[in-house]
């Protein structure tokens, strides 16, 4: 461990997280002008969100009735935080990835387990009601996504007999653990997105509790925490293209550049979300996701297990 | 020298979020107090060349911490863990309590013999320890996780609003047990009764609903 690889790798993960936080920003902008109809400005598309995020950094940041002051400032960042953590674990090409660890897949998982964390917090510590109910719908949701996304995820790890994500990505050169492992990608797509609480399942923000666990959050709290949750979508996005279908290996292009374009192949449909499913109840989310998708995520594992004895025989 | 401070800086933050958990005013702040110190420990973990054990620890505590903060306001008269309270109780059996165990663990540091023999080099710890827990130890950690598992599966079902009958909050009453409605009393006192669907009932007014 020496200082300077340190702090290569932060700024490096500091430049990627920004950029794509900024891309999913401008993709969403563009699918919502052509959802409602309107005339499709990619170009105008690229100022708003600099605008927004300006225009909110220098807004006042509003307060409450006896907050936890320092868990309120902490959330934004944490949610940060862990998302940047799961984004370093991901390689964007091989030997290129700034946390190099033996059990990457395990760092994503726990980074992610993370997040649960963040969301409660920065519901309950404002001390007003909308956002509360918001953070401790976020615990039930957690708990439901949280099984079915390691499951799979250890999943894809069985046949790299690995847990790192480079032997991971090298073990689908002839196979994409997509093909190979048919339940893995839609289960870990959805649990990805109650992760990211985005479109249908922005449970603790969502209308019905007027914003919810951000509600009372304002200036650069709020476009802290805004970019966090694209972030997370990014995280999300980029750990499944390296682990489902087969992050750098293609033909003719670099190894980086199909990285991304599969990233941004995941990261559309989950943006688009969105705008066109409609919010699931809290309640109907949680009994799906205990009666079919950890059912069914649990049968993906068995699946790879007897795929990776067969394999070894 | 990046370890060395790391790991001090680590330490001092796991000792300092410890003390926390018992000075914070709430359930909800004390268990996070309690992640944190949790996380720091499984930072020096990794620090120790053990990191899928390090790892491990944050996934599963960040989890676990939530899931107790919940269960701790779901069971106390708490509402939402928003009150203070202190995290404090019976403080001079506490201070005995926690004198003794200090200086017990402490002279175990001290006056222990530990073993000086250096790790192999190349060695997996991950392989090692999945070995271990799916090899010697398997039944003592399965066993283990079964009960565990049980005691799970059980505080979710005492905590849980639903029952077999329906939700809790319109009764969940067997629906053999439903007196029709006089508009006078709350009708729900015959499927409370111990002893659940086919146990004895009791034949005494009160329980059949006496308000007729």
């Amino acid at each position: 461990m020496n200082a300077l690889g340190v702090v290569i790798a932060v700024v490096s993960v500091a430049f990627v997280a920004a950029a794509g936080v900024y891309v999913t920003a401008w993709i969403d902008l563009v699918l919502a002008q052509a959802v409602a109809g309107l005339e499709v400005r990619p170009l105008d598309a690229l100022i708003a969100p600099l605008r927004w995020a300006a225009a909110t950094a220098l807004k006042a940041r509003t307060t409450t009735e006896r907050p936890d002051a320092e868990a309120w400032a902490l959330a934004p960042a944490l949610l940060a935080a862990l998302a940047a953590v799961g984004l370093a674990a991901v390689p964007l090409a091989p030997g290129l990835l700034a946390a190099d660890v033996a059990n990457g897949i395990v760092l994503f998982g726990a980074a992610m387990a993370l997040v649960v964390v963040a969301v409660f917090l920065q519901g309950w510590s404002p001390n007003s009601p909308l956002p509360m109910i918001g953070g401790y719908r976020f615990i039930a949701q957690g708990l439901s996504y949280e099984i079915p996304l390691a499951v799979v995820l250890i999943a894809a790890a069985l046949p790299a007999r690995s847990l790192a994500i480079a032997p991971i990505v090298t073990s689908q050169e002839h196979l994409w653990n997509v093909v190979r492992q048919p339940l893995g990608l839609p289960l870990y797509l959805m649990a990805g997105l109650g992760l990211a609480f985005w479109g249908p399942l922005a449970l603790p923000e969502g209308q019905d509790l007027a914003g919810g666990s951000s509600l009372e959050t304002s200036g650069a709290s709020l476009l802290l925490w805004r970019a966090a949750q694209l972030l997370v979508l990014v995280a999300v996005a980029a750990m499944g293209t390296a682990v489902f279908l087969g992050g750098w290996l293609g033909p003719l292009l670099p190894g980086a550049a199909w990285m991304i374009l599969k990233t941004l192949f995941l990261l559309i449909p989950l943006i688009a979300t969105r705008h066109f499913v409609a919010r699931v109840p809290t309640e109907r989310y949680v009994v799906v996701s205990w009666a079919i998708l950890i059912p069914l995520s649990l049968l993906d594992v068995f699946a790879a297990g007897i795929q990776a004895l067969m394999a070894a025989r | 020298m990046i370890l060395n401070v790391t790991f001090w800086a680590f330490s001092a933050l796991a000792v300092f979020s410890g003390w926390r958990v018992f000075r914070a005013d709430s359930m909800v702040r004390a268990a996070y107090w309690l992640l944190v110190s949790f996380a720091a420990v499984g930072v020096i973990l990794v620090l120790l060349k053990a990191e899928f054990l390090g790892l491990i620890l944050i996934l599963m505590m960040g989890g676990e911490m939530t899931i107790m903060a919940v269960f701790m306001v779901a069971f106390m008269m708490n509402p939402a863990g928003l009150n203070p309270m202190t995290m404090v109780h019976r403080n001079s059996v506490a201070i005995v309590a926690g004198v003794v165990s200090f200086l017990a663990i402490a002279a175990l540091g001290v006056f222990a013999r530990f073993p000086v023999a250096r790790a192999p080099v190349g060695i997996d710890p991950t392989r090692r320890l999945g070995v271990e827990l799916l090899g010697d130890s398997m039944l003592v950690f399965q066993t283990a996780g079964v009960t565990l598992l049980a005691a799970m599966i059980a505080a979710v079902a005492i905590s849980s609003a639903r029952g077999r009958f329906g939700a809790g909050d319109e009764g969940s009453v067997e629906p053999d047990q439903l007196v029709p409605d006089t508009g006078a009393a709350p009708e729900r006192v015959a499927g409370m009764q111990p002893g659940g669907p086919d146990g004895p009932r009791d034949p005494s007014p009160m329980a059949a609903g006496g308000h007729t």
